[in-house]
This record gives C-alpha cells, sequence and structure tokens, in this order.
C-alpha cells in the first residue's frame, strides 16, 4: 500500500514538482517526503526517516541579543532524521505518517522571513564530529551534538574559537528516543564515507578562510568567490557598508557556525534581510537554497561533465553561443573572455546533464549574474534547484511554468488590487508582457543589479514567493501612475523610471530625516513584506494548481495547432478533424506507453531500493532531472516517434483488425467473471502488462509492411508526420485506382510492378486478416445480398453478416483468380491464360482448397447450411492440421482439373500479378471492389468516426464472448440451445467468423504447405518462411475456438445481443473518455465511493492529463485497498 | 469634419500594436532596429520574451505611432508568443531568403494569426536579408498587394532573373512567397535591414493597410482626451465613405475585436 501510494506520489512530483502541497491533495496525503525536502532544501534522495520533539539549546553568545542568562538561547521545535541530514527546525512541522496534513504543510504558511526552514540547523551527518548522550533531570535524553566546525583542516581551523556544541534534549518516550538515537547512529557510521566530499566542498566556501586566523590565511589562497574578486562587485562597497557586514558575519559564524554547520538563528535571517556582503554572498546563496547539499554529494559532476562532454556539439550550445555576448554587457567581467568562458562552460555542462531544458534565454542571464558571486561548480548546482525547485517548468521546451507564474501573478493582482486589474482590463493592457521578464531573469534585468542581487538574497531564503511579492509591491507602489497609463508603451516606461530611481529616497519631502533616509528600494522591501507577508508558499501553490490545467491546455493546444500545421502537403488530404484525432491518438499512445515504462521503470527501482537502501541517488547526483521528461506536452519535451510496437498499439486504436485475437494477457482466466470486475482486473494488470489498459495489438505481416511503407525516412521510427502521411496514403484518396496501387506496392517489395507467387498469398493472407472481423460495418450497404440472405437468417442482421460471409468467399475467390490469371514469368508456360476453358479448369481446381461450392460467387451458403463444414476439424486438432482438412473435398476435382491448379501451384512455374492483372481482379469482384474503393480506408477510424478506444475491450474477443452469454436470452427470440451457463460462451458472428476465416487462411497455407514441398524436393530449401504469421493466425483463431463446439445456431441467435453490446460499450467508453478529457468525471468517482479517496483523486488529477481511463483510476484504488 | 489636415493643426495620431514573428535569426530585431534607429548592429540587448519599442510613421493625413513587440528568437519562446500577438493590429511575419525553413515557418505564423489574433490584423509577410542574394543594387518585390500604392519600379524586378543571377544564396524564390502572400491577402516585401532596403516601405505600408475603424487615438497619458481628439480629429477626412458610422467606436473598435 504505501509503495503504490508513494510510487503516484511520485508521478505527480514529476508532473509540477513544487505543487505536492496543493489544494488537490491537501485533502488526501501529501507526499510527506516532497515537503521535508522543500522545507529543508534538501536533494531528492532524501526521505523523513525520524522525527521527535526536541529542544535546542546554544551556547551564550553576545551575538545574539536579549539573551541575558548564560545558558544562551532556547529553541523548541522538531529534529528530523533523514538518510544523510540531521534538521532541526522551530517551524511546527511533522513529516510522520500519523501527522496531519497541517502540521505536514504548516511551513507553507507566513514564516516571517525566516524561510521554510525557520530557525535552527541542517546539518548533513559527516559534518558531525561526535554526539553525546547526556542524563538529565527533565528529559529522557539529550544529545551533545559537536560539529566538524573547528576541525575541517588544521591550516583552516578557525582561530580561536571553541568547537562548535549544540544541545540538544529529546521529548520523547523512552523508546521514540532510542529509535531516534538508533537511526541516527545508523546515518552516522553510513556518513563517515562522505568525509571526503564534505572536505572538498568546504575548501570552496569563503567562510572557511573567513574565519581562518590571519596566519593559516596567508598560507591558503582565497577560494573563488566569483568575477566580482577580479572585476570588482556591483555597486559602491563602501555605501553597501560590505565591511561591517563582513564583521557581522564573521562574528556570527563564529558562534553559530559556517557553512553547512551553520545555525540559523533570526540575527542570520536579518543578517540576509540587509543585503549580504559580496565574498559571502555566493556561499550564502548555496546553503539558503539547498544547493551546497546537492555539491555535497557530487562535488565531481560539474568537472566530470565538462570533460565527459568535451568538444562535442549540440543545439544549446549553438543557441548559447548566440547570447554569450549579450549577457549583462555592461558588466566588465563579461566583457572579457574569461567571464564569457565561465558563463559557456556553466551553461553547457548544464545543458548536458538537463538535456529537457537544455538552453532557454535568460538563463544566460541569471548565470551570469550567479557568477559575479559564486564560482563556475558553484553557480552550476544553484541553476539545477532553479530549475528543478525554485522555478520548475520556467525554462523547459514549453515554458509552462513561466506562464503558469503569470497567470498565478495576474489573479493574485486581481485579489489584491482590483481597481488596478479592472483598469488593465479595460485598457486592454497584458500584465504579463510587463511582469514575464521580471520573473523570468529574477529581476535581474529590469532593477539594478544591485537591488536584484538583493531580492536574490531573499528569494534563495525564501523561495519563490518572493518573486510574487517584490512584484506585487512594485504594482501597489505605482499604482497611481498606473492606472493613467493606457498602453503598454506608457506601462512599461512608468515602469522602467520607476527601477531606475530605486536608489532614491522614498520620501524626499519629508520633513522628517529618517523617512528622508529611506530609500524606493527598502520601501519596496517593506512593502513587498509587510503588506503583502500574506503571500505565502501556499498561496502560490493553490494558485499554480487552480491554474495548471487551463496553461497546460492553451500550451498543448497552440502546440497542437503548430504541429498540425507543419505536417507537410500530405497533411491537407486529411481533415483538420482528422489531423487532431491522429495528433491526439499518436501522442496518447506515446505517452501511455512512456508511462507505463516508467511505471514498470519504478516498480524495479523501488524492489532495487528496498534491498539497497539509498545507494541511488547518491549516484546520479542531481535528483529529479531524469523525471522532467515525464509528462504532458504542455509540460514539455516528450517522445515524437513511435517505434514498431508503438505503431501497433496506435494501430489497435483505430483499426478494430490491429486487434490481437489472442491477448496474452495473464488475465484471460478471469473469463468468466461479469465483465465489470473482469474490467477491474485486467485493468490491474495495466501498469505491468506491456500494453497498458488498451486492447493488445496483433502482429501481421501486413502491419509490418504498412509500417516500412510509411517510414520514409527509413530509420525504424515512424514521426507523426510519417502517420499522417501514411494515412493521407491510404485515406486522403477517393479513387479506387490508387487505393489498389497502394495496397499493390505494399507488397511490391523490389518495386519492379510486379508481385510474385509469395507476395500473391501475401495479399491473401492479409486481405483475411483485415476482413477477419467482418467488413460490414465498414463495407457499404449492398443491397443485392439482402433477398438471399434474409431467407437464411430471416433477420437484418443476418444480411450483415452475410455480407460478411461474402467478402470472405470473395476473397478466397480472388486467391483462385490471382493464381489463374498470374502472368508466368516465362512466357512460354501458359499460353492458355487467356483461354476461357481453362480458367474455368484452374478455377475449379482451386475449389479444391476452397470452402466449398462452386464459382459462384455464393460459395458460403454450402456452409452455412452445414455448420459442419470443412472448417469444424480444425477446432478438435490443435495445431491446426493443415494437411487432413482439405482431403475430403480435395477428391471431388477431376483430374485434369487438379493438374492445372498444381500448375498455377507449382513453384518451379514462377509466376507473378501486375498491378493491372491485379486490378482487373479487383474490379471484377464487387465486394473487393467496394473494399478498395471505401472499406480498406474506412477501416482506419479517425475523428469522423471515434472507436476504439482503449478500454473497451468491444473489439476483443474476450469481453465479446464474456458478455454474450448473459445478454442473449433477453434479447433474443430465437431458442438458446442449452442452458446458458453451459454452453460456452457464444461467439456470434465472431465464431461464424473464425471459421471462415481459417478456411480462407487454410487454402492460403494450403498453397504455401505445397510451395514448401515443392521447394523442398527441389531443395531450394527455405521458401516459406513467410508463412509463420498466416499460420500463427490460424492458430490464434483456432484457439478461440476451442471451447466452442455448440457454436452453429446458438451463435446467430446472440448475435444481435452481442452487437449491442458492442455498441454500448464503445459509447460508454467514447463517454469515458470524453469525461476524462474535462477532468470531471475521474476526479468526483473514486472520492464518492470513499475508499482512499485521496489517492483516487491524485491519480484522477494525473489522469486528466494523461488520458487514462476509467478502470485506470479504480485499479489504483483497488491496489489501495 | 471640416478640420483641414494639412494645416497648422498637430496631424492627429493612433497607435497601432504590431508584433514581429518568425524563425530565430532571420532578422526580426535587425529590421526594427532598423527602422527605430536606423541602424544595423549586432543586438546586445537581450531580449527576455519580447522586446517593445515605439516608432512614429508620418501618413499625409495622421501620425502613426508603432507599438512593437519584438518577440524572442529562440523557439521555445514561441508558445509565449499568443500573449504578444494578442490584440494587435498588426504583425510582421520574417523570414530569410537565404533559408528555406524560414518561409515554413513564416506560414505556420500567418495561419497561426489568422486563426488565434484579432480579426481584420494586417499582416505583411517579409522576405529578409535581401542585400545577401541580390549583386549591389538590384530590385527587389515590394508591396505587392493589397490597395498599397506601389513603391517605385520596385515591382519591376522579375524574379525569374533574380533567381538565375542568384541561385546559391536565394533559397527562396520572389514569385513563390508572391504567390503565397496573394492567396493569403498579405502584404509581401523584400527587405534587407543591413542596407535598409524597404524597411521604412513595411512599417509605412502597414500603416496605410490599418483599417481607419480599428485606429485608436493616442494612447498614453489621458487616454479619454486622446479619444476625443481623434474621434473630432480626421479621421474622416481621409476615407471619407468608410468610418462614418463606426467613429463614434473608432477608439476603441480595434479593441473590440481582441476582447474574445
Ligand atoms: N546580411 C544580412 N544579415 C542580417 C540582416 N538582418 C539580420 N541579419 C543578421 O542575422 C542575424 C540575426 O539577426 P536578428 O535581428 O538577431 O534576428 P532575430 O532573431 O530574428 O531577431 C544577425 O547576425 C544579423 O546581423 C540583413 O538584412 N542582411
Ligand atoms: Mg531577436
Amino acid at each position: 500500500m504505501f509503495n503504490l501510494s508513494s510510487l503516484v506520489q511520485k508521478a505527480q512530483q514529476f508532473i509540477e514538482p513544487n505543487l505536492v502541497n496543493t489544494g488537490l491533495l491537501s485533502d488526501g496525503r501529501p507526499s510527506k517526503a516532497a515537503l521535508f525536502r522543500h522545507q529543508f532544501c534538501l536533494p531528492d534522495s532524501q526521505n523523513p526517516l525520524q522525527e521527535i520533539t526536541a529542544e535546542l539549546t546554544l551556547p551564550f553568545h553576545h551575538s545574539v541579543k536579549g539573551s541575558d542568562s548564560d545558558s544562551g538561547p532556547k529553541y523548541v521545535g522538531k529534529l528530523h532524521l533523514s538518510e544523510q541530514f540531521l534538521c532541526f527546525s522551530t517551524q511546527a512541522s511533522s513529516f510522520l505518517s500519523t501527522a496531519s496534513t497541517s502540521s505536514s504543510s504548516s511551513f507553507t504558511g507566513q514564516t516571517h522571513g525566516t524561510g521554510p526552514a525557520g530557525n535552527g540547523f541542517t546539518l548533513p551527518l559527516c559534518g558531525i564530529r561526535r554526539v553525546e548522550r547526556q542524563n538529565t533531570p527533565t528529559f529522557h535524553f539529550a544529545l551533545v551534538i559537536t560539529t566538524t566546525n573547528g576541525f575541517g583542516d588544521s591550516t583552516t581551523a578557525p582561530a580561536n574559537s571553541p568547537p562548535q556544541k549544540l544541545k540538544i534534549e529529546l521529548a520523547g518516550s523512552r523508546q521514540q528516543c532510542e529509535k531516534f538515537c538508533d537511526g541516527l547512529k545508523r546515518g552516522l557510521r553510513e556518513a563517515i564515507k562522505e568525509a571526503g566530499n564534505l572536505r572538498k566542498v568546504i575548501a570552496e566556501c569563503y567562510s572557511e578562510y573567513h574565519l581562518a586566523s590571519e596566519v593559516a590565511q596567508k598560507e591558503k589562497e582565497a577560494p573563488d568567490t566569483g568575477l566580482g574578486s577580479v572585476f570588482r562587485y556591483p555597486g559602491d562597497s563602501r555605501k553597501l557598508r560590505d565591511k561591517a557586514k563582513m564583521r557581522l558575519w564573521k562574528e556570527y559564524m563564529r558562534e553559530n557556525g559556517g557553512n553547512v554547520t551553520l545555525v540559523r538563528q533570526p540575527t542570520f535571517h536579518k543578517l540576509i534581510r540587509v543585503g549580504l556582503p559580496n565574498r559571502l554572498r555566493g556561499e550564502t546563496w548555496e546553503l539558503t537554497s539547498g544547493s551546497l547539499f546537492l555539491r555535497l554529494q557530487n562535488p565531481e559532476l560539474y568537472t566530470d561533465t565538462l570533460s565527459k562532454f568535451s568538444g562535442q556539439e549540440s543545439l544549446a550550445i549553438d543557441e548559447i553561443e548566440k547570447d554569450l555576448n549579450r549577457s549583462l554587457p555592461e558588466y566588465p567581467g563579461f566583457q572579457s573572455e574569461e567571464g564569457i568562458g565561465r558563463l559557456r562552460r556553466v551553461l553547457t555542462a548544464y545543458s548536458w546533464i538537463d538535456p529537457d531544458v537544455g538552453y532557454c534565454q535568460a538563463m544566460n542571464i541569471v548565470v551570469a549574474a550567479l557568477l559575479i558571486y559564486m564560482s563556475e561548480s558553484q553557480a552550476f548546482y544553484l541553476l539545477s534547484v532553479l530549475c528543478d525547485r525554485l522555478l520548475p517548468g520556467y525554462y523547459s521546451t514549453t515554458m509552462y511554468g513561466t506562464l503558469l507564474d503569470q497567470k498565478v501573478f495576474e489573479s493574485l493582482v486581481e485579489k489584491t488590487m482590483p481597481i488596478l486589474w479592472e483598469h488593465l482590463v479595460k485598457s486592454d493592457v497584458q500584465l504579463s508582457v510587463v511582469s514575464l521578464p521580471w520573473f523570468l531573469s529574477l529581476y535581474i534585468n529590469s532593477m539594478p543589479l544591485i537591488f536584484a542581487f538583493r531580492v536574490l538574497d531573499c528569494f534563495f531564503l525564501e523561495g519563490p514567493k518572493v518573486l510574487f511579492q517584490i512584484g506585487l509591491a512594485i504594482l501597489r507602489i505605482n499604482g497611481e501612475e498606473l492606472l493613467d497609463a493606457t498602453d503598454d508603451g506608457t506601462f512599461i516606461s512608468v515602469l522602467k523610471s520607476y527601477f531606475s530611481r530605486l536608489d532614491e529616497s522614498a520620501h524626499p519631502k519629508s520633513e522628517n530625516p529618517k523617512l528622508r533616509a529611506v530609500t524606493r528600494f527598502q520601501e519596496l522591501m517593506v512593502v513587498a513584506f509587510k503588506e503583502f507577508a500574506g503571500i505565502t508558499q501556499e498561496t502560490i501553490s493553490n494558485q499554480r494548481a487552480k491554474h495548471k490545467d487551463a496553461v497546460l491546455d492553451n500550451i498543448e493546444n497552440f502546440a497542437k495547432r503548430t504541429s498540425i500545421r507543419n505536417l507537410g502537403p500530405d497533411s491537407k488530404r486529411l481533415s483538420v478533424n482528422d489531423l487532431g484525432f491522429l495528433y491526439d491518438r499518436f501522442y496518447g499512445v506515446l505517452y501511455e506507453r512512456q508511462t507505463r515504462m516508467e511505471m514498470l521503470q519504478q516498480e524495479a527501482d523501488r524492489k532495487a531500493k528496498a534491498t539497497s537502501a539509498r545507494a541511488n541517488e547518491t549516484v546520479t547526483g542531481i535528483a529529479g532531472n531524469s523525471g522532467v521528461a515525464m509528462g504532458r506536452v504542455g509540460l514539455g519535451p516528450s517522445p515524437t516517434q513511435m517505434d514498431y510496437d508503438a505503431f501497433r498499439e496506435f494501430l489497435a486504436g483505430i483499426a478494430k483488425w490491429a486487434v490481437t485475437d489472442s491477448p496474452s494477457s495473464p488475465h484471460r482466466e478471469s473469463h468468466d467473471k461479469p465483465s465489470y470486475f473482469n474490467g477491474s482486473v485486467r485493468s490491474r494488470s495495466v501498469s505491468l502488462s506491456p500494453w497498458g489498459s488498451g486492447p493488445e495489438p496483433a502482429d501481421h505481416e501486413f502491419m509490418q509492411r504498412l509500417f516500412r511503407r510509411w517510414d520514409k525516412d527509413m530509420n525504424s521510427v515512424l514521426s507523426l508526420q510519417n502517420v499522417v502521411s501514411g494515412l493521407a496514403g491510404v485515406k486522403g484518396s477517393s479513387d479506387i485506382m490508387s487505393n489498389i496501387s497502394y495496397f499493390f506496392e505494399l507488397y511490391d517489395d523490389d518495386g519492379d510492378g510486379r508481385v510474385d507467387r509469395e507476395g500473391i498469398l501475401r495479399i491473401s493472407e492479409a486481405l483475411l486478416f483485415l476482413s477477419r472481423r467482418g467488413m460490414s460495418d465498414v463495407l457499404s450497404p449492398n443491397a443485392s445480398t439482402t433477398d438471399f440472405s434474409q431467407s437464411l437468417n430471416g433477420s437484418t442482421d443476418g444480411r450483415r453478416e452475410n455480407r460478411d460471409e461474402q467478402f470472405l468467399s470473395s476473397i478466397s475467390a480472388f486467391i483462385r483468380r490471382c493464381f489463374e490469371y498470374a502472368d508466368p514469368d516465362h512466357a512460354s508456360n501458359r499460353e492458355g491464360k487467356s483461354d476461357a476453358n481453362s480458367v474455368h479448369d484452374s478455377a475449379k481446381a482451386f475449389d479444391a482448397f476452397s470452402i466449398g461450392g462452386d464459382e459462384d460467387d455464393e460459395d458460403l451458403l454450402d456452409l452455412d447450411d452445414k455448420p459442419k463444414s470443412p472448417a469444424t476439424p480444425t477446432n478438435t486438432s490443435p495445431p491446426p492440421d493443415l494437411d487432413a482438412t482439405p482431403k475430403p473435398n480435395n477428391q471431388t476435382p477431376s483430374r485434369t482439373n487438379a493438374k492445372s491448379a498444381n500448375l498455377a501451384l507449382d513453384p518451379a512455374n514462377p509466376l507473378h500479378l501486375t498491378l493491372p492483372t491485379f486490378r482487373m481482379l479487383i474490379l471484377a469482384d464487387e465486394q473487393l471492389e467496394t473494399f478498395f474503393d471505401t472499406a480498406f480506408a474506412n477501416s482506419f477510424r479517425l475523428s469522423d468516426a471515434p472507436v476504439p478506444s482503449s478500454a473497451s475491450a468491444s473489439s476483443n474477443l474476450t469481453t465479446f464472448s464474456n458478455l454474450s452469454g448473459g445478454r442473449s436470452s433477453s434479447v433474443s427470440a430465437a431458442p438458446v440451445p442449452g442452458a446458458g451457463g453451459v454452453v460456452a460462451p457464444g461467439k456470434g458472428i465472431r465464431g461464424m467468423l473464425d471459421n471462415i476465416v481459417s478456411d480462407g487462411m487454410r487454402v492460403a497455407a494450403e498453397v504455401r504447405r505445397r510451395m514448401d514441398e515443392a521447394q523442398r524436393e527441389l531443395e531450394a530449401g527455405g521458401g516459406g518462411a513467410g508463412g509463420v504469421h498466416g499460420q500463427g493466425e490460424e492458430e490464434d483463431e483456432h484457439e478461440e475456438l476451442e471451447h466452442d463446439d455448440a457454436r452453429s445456431t446458438y451463435a446467430r441467435s446472440v448475435r444481435e445481443g452481442d452487437r449491442d453490446l458492442l455498441d454500448g460499450a464503445e459509447t460508454a467508453d467514447v463517454q469515458v473518455q470524453q469525461g476524462e478529457s474535462k477532468g470531471v468525471n475521474l476526479m468526483d468517482q473514486p472520492v464518492v465511493e470513499g475508499i482512499s479517496g485521496a489517492v483516487g483523486l491524485k491519480v484522477g488529477d494525473e489522469s486528466r492529463g494523461r488520458e487514462r481511463t476509467g478502470s485506470d483510476a479504480s485499479k489504483i484504488v483497488e491496489f489501495e485497498r | 469634419m471640416a478640420d483641414t489636415a494639412g494645416g497648422n493643426a498637430p496631424k492627429p495620431s493612433s497607435s497601432v500594436k504590431l508584433v514581429l514573428l518568425g524563425e530565430a535569426a532571420v532578422g526580426k530585431s535587425s529590421l526594427v532596429m532598423r527602422f527605430v534607429n536606423n541602424d544595423f548592429q549586432e543586438n546586445k540587448e537581450p531580449t527576455i520574451g519580447a522586446a517593445f519599442l515605439t516608432q512614429r510613421t508620418q501618413l499625409p493625413h495622421r501620425t502613426i505611432k508603432f507599438e512593437i513587440w519584438d518577440t524572442a528568437g529562440q523557439e521555445r519562446f514561441a508558445s509565449l508568443a499568443p500573449m504578444y500577438y494578442r490584440n494587435a493590429q498588426a504583425a510582421l511575419v520574417v523570414y530569410d531568403l537565404t533559408k528555406a525553413s524560414s518561409l515554413t515557418k513564416a506560414q505556420h505564423w500567418v495561419a497561426e494569426l489568422q486563426r488565434q489574433a484579432s480579426p481584420g490584423i494586417v499582416i505583411a509577410l517579409v522576405g529578409n536579408k535581401f542585400d545577401l542574394v541580390s549583386p549591389e543594387g538590384s530590385a527587389a518585390a515590394g508591396g505587392a498587394s493589397l490597395d498599397d500604392e506601389s513603391e517605385e519600379g520596385n515591382n519591376d524586378a522579375n524574379a525569374e532573373d533574380e533567381d538565375a543571377e542568384d541561385s546559391d544564396a536565394r533559397k527562396i524564390p520572389t514569385a513563390k512567397a508572391a504567390a503565397y502572400a496573394a492567396e493569403e491577402s498579405l502584404l509581401f516585401y523584400e527587405t534587407s535591414a543591413k542596407t535598409g532596403m524597404n524597411v521604412q516601405e513595411v512599417f509605412t505600408a502597414i500603416a496605410n493597410a490599418i483599417p481607419e475603424a480599428s485606429l485608436k487615438g493616442p494612447r498614453g497619458s489621458g487616454g479619454a482626451v486622446g479619444g476625443s481628439t481623434n474621434l473630432g480629429g480626421g479621421q474622416n477626412t481621409e476615407n471619407s465613405g468608410r468610418v462614418n458610422l463606426t467613429g463614434a467606436s473608432g477608439a476603441i473598435g480595434g479593441k473590440d475585436g481582441c476582447a474574445c
């Protein structure tokens, strides 16, 4: 149970990493692990393992004012343990599985400037040097933790500070405390391995250097603190009071630890609010954003990536190159090769590790800004945190995150400043054209750099909500002027002039000198964080959840329009609706397949994880990148090409002949259950079955040929364009002649205009294959057959069936005639070709292998009259005995006939069919003519006839037979032989057709057998490889028939009912699909049913985007139970 | 209505929102730069989303103030485009004469605009980088459609000749693009941002092609005042019959169309 829900959560995170705590999910169980990681900015590998209420006591320090006792400040909060971290926070959050949602998400409320992690620490276990247990009278346990701070490296050891000791008293039952300590012990043991990494990482932290004694400083080179240390940091450092800040930080860190061991107290947050000093800025960003922990896990990833891909080219690299010269060009560092080089390397390395994002304009500006304060490798990890967590989806290939947050921002403006909003609407100014660059480049390109960096200081500490607060404050402060602006231009210029005067006094005319000293930027900060304090991370998350679907829909519609317009000239031959349908279907299949693979993969991973507890994530380094690809088209890159298996699945969704007759799904045993259960049982396997919830596709040689034909680029995959062109070839022409040619060319392998004997057989097989489910619903009504069929069945349904039979008999006649009219490869062999007699003879001869009857196209009459026709024996003899069957009939034809037939079949007399002959043969037969005129094209059902649908097993034999038993008696007036339960489920029209088909197949098989025999005799060897499919197909059919002896009349009597069910199923299915796409039905259902509604809800939410089927959702619920 | 536009009275002024679309690196920003600053240089300005610029164009009877959105080059920014072409009255869809794929992309944008943008949006198809395909001084296609008065002598350059001359660099024959433009009723020009050829002309042609009815008053300070000026002013002087009925709503007429 736990596993599955975590699986679902994981999937949800992939879709929207920051939405784990959305309104949609909050009534259930949001991913506690994700909340935990968000609170402490931990890598994705970390999970909350233990937690306990605790009191943190710090030694007395003069840097922390207001504590006059010498015991130092105390903080009550929660102590959390993950695989590699020990975290303490005063934010009262809990991630225990028993904890309520509100306590899990409490840190998303107002955090009063402390950021989500509150006061406390986030200590990598490898940063702990020693843990002592003390007994105290009030608590069961007290732990004294000595950190590595001060022990790191003898040369950089802080001059005169004592080792950092944190005293933590645990509040809980003895058992709880013991458990926590055991966990901690285990973690500490593991952590020893990471000590080396820690040393490397810390060596790059300026704080270590800053705290070191002067002697030590002289021996060491100062760590890289960005381009600023070479090209000067922006702003006037005296005005920024940089020196004073450095002193304050030094004092703070001496007492509270630096970098990984730092303890967060209110002073820390205040120090950040007033603006970070230049040389500690980069390091503090790393710490507050959590990118430091990524670097700690895999310190070499940056350099490794660069060397691994050195010299390689990519589109991203080209794009990066274009922008290098326009990234903060006004900063001297980026007028030099040094700065440009750094920028190039960081962007390039990131494009390699996150190919889904690659490179997006605006990243150049953000990274350029980071590089002023941090080293390349620090910027690299911070960029990763930006893309994954802080700005999810901003830089993706669809930029959905950007668009989403613009929507969120607009809705916040509407809420908080309704008058301004109304004005914007009235004057038709779209806010996002103004605000989009703010968010996309983190204000770096909008405000003077020094102020943008102040915003960044807060942003890394407090998260994305800061961007919104600042944006709202900008509008609020400029509200009056903006109310006068009525067009984009004025709007932009008002704000531009505001940004250019951020350093001026906010109250230049005030009497009060203190007020006069307040700059406009300070005013902005105050408004942002005081007036808009109510904008919390939760506000943002809720708004994102609210607008997500609309935004994704817009993007997807746009992508779809774009895509459909760019499908090339062939696409003009299909209707816009069909193209839209194909687009959905094509990506639907790819998406479902990918999801299925991911599920399988995750399942495998989970199993692997269970054994080797964590190793995984530490290997991949930066977590969370791998999953981004998954999701809706709107979320970013998704697969765009279809391999043959996907193609089969695609075909099975649009053509019923492409559905297999013998699903290999392991759930066939569930036959006798009512379909409702059958559905859910079946779907249970969905995630693990290679075909998901849809019908399992057949695998016929015809499909392979079609695939090859459509694969114009010869790369064994089909793009949407290939599929559209391919279908345009089939459906797009209204001309029967070109349809016939199309089919013919499929079999003219070498393109010489001839199809040889083998090809003829394959064509016949294909025709049988295509028609084995009947063509009645696609063949246009044909009056000429009516009388005849009515006399047989006395029902209109019989007419339909009869057309199918007629079609099959047409095919068998076709095979016959093919050999009749085929041209000999050596003309001398067959001069009697045009002779009417000989034609007749060979036709007769061929009848020997046919289903019976005479030259007449109504061959099948016999079959209907005598249900125990040649087909029946096969039912008793698996595998099909091809030799035995035709024998009885074989005796009838005369010697001469047989001989001439043999001539046609004799491989020693090679022959071939030309296109004109093929055409003639087709046109000679009304049924086949119709087939090529419309039916074949119509058998691919696009938007005009929405079919098939994954979940509808209607086209699937299994369900068909399941249903028929129950329904037959009520629908059919005909007597039902035997009680419904005893008789094997009626086959309806299927059973009938199966027989006929196997007959037709048998003909082909027999021909092939003889060829093979002859071949063997001729010692030619191995000409029959192509027969595999035909025979396989027959076996399929055969299996299907096995339990089904008493089919005959019964079958016909239930046919009507079957049909209805079929129709019903399809309609129902279509409805479900529609519901899904609107995201309504699925959402409600699981909740109402109340069975772990939360999970159901999540799945429903997910499935809206993914076109899952209804049964899928119920599957999850069941699983959950 | 009796105002004489030629007198000392300032000409009526209207703003027109114009968006540039087209594949990356076809020269959108360069065209705007040429139009706005009469300059051609490597673009140093980082563009995020879209760059906003304004420029005035003088017509005989009025001044048009173009508010130009120059959309960002990268392919992925395409999904932001609706934000910028929304309620635009004019669009410059640019392709690169020397790059075949860029016309396809341009055609996509035309289709997109025709379906999604404000009805009545004036679209100009522009084939840029003419300097690369012509020997010095050769003429290009210009002003090939709609009711635009044809530019002196520009149209007599005949496509076949050109193709023969510079078959290497030119990938898109004038005739092909012109035929497409005619079919879709687009303005059509071949330009060079580098030499400045036809750049001013494109914008002038667009200004002329904007239906009077969709012209707004001068925007900016005091929208209400501007609007009424517009109504009283020269709106009717130029095209007598066209606007009388819509005169009252002329100032907002253009916007009504795009609210949806
Ligand atoms: N020869 C030539 N080059 C041009 C012309 N217009 C633009 N370019 C160049 O094409 C490249 C891309 O131009 P840019 O305006 O940035 O294209 P945008 O991405 O569409 O905005 C730049 O290197 C320009 O110098 C032109 O008319 N002639
Ligand atoms: Mg540009």
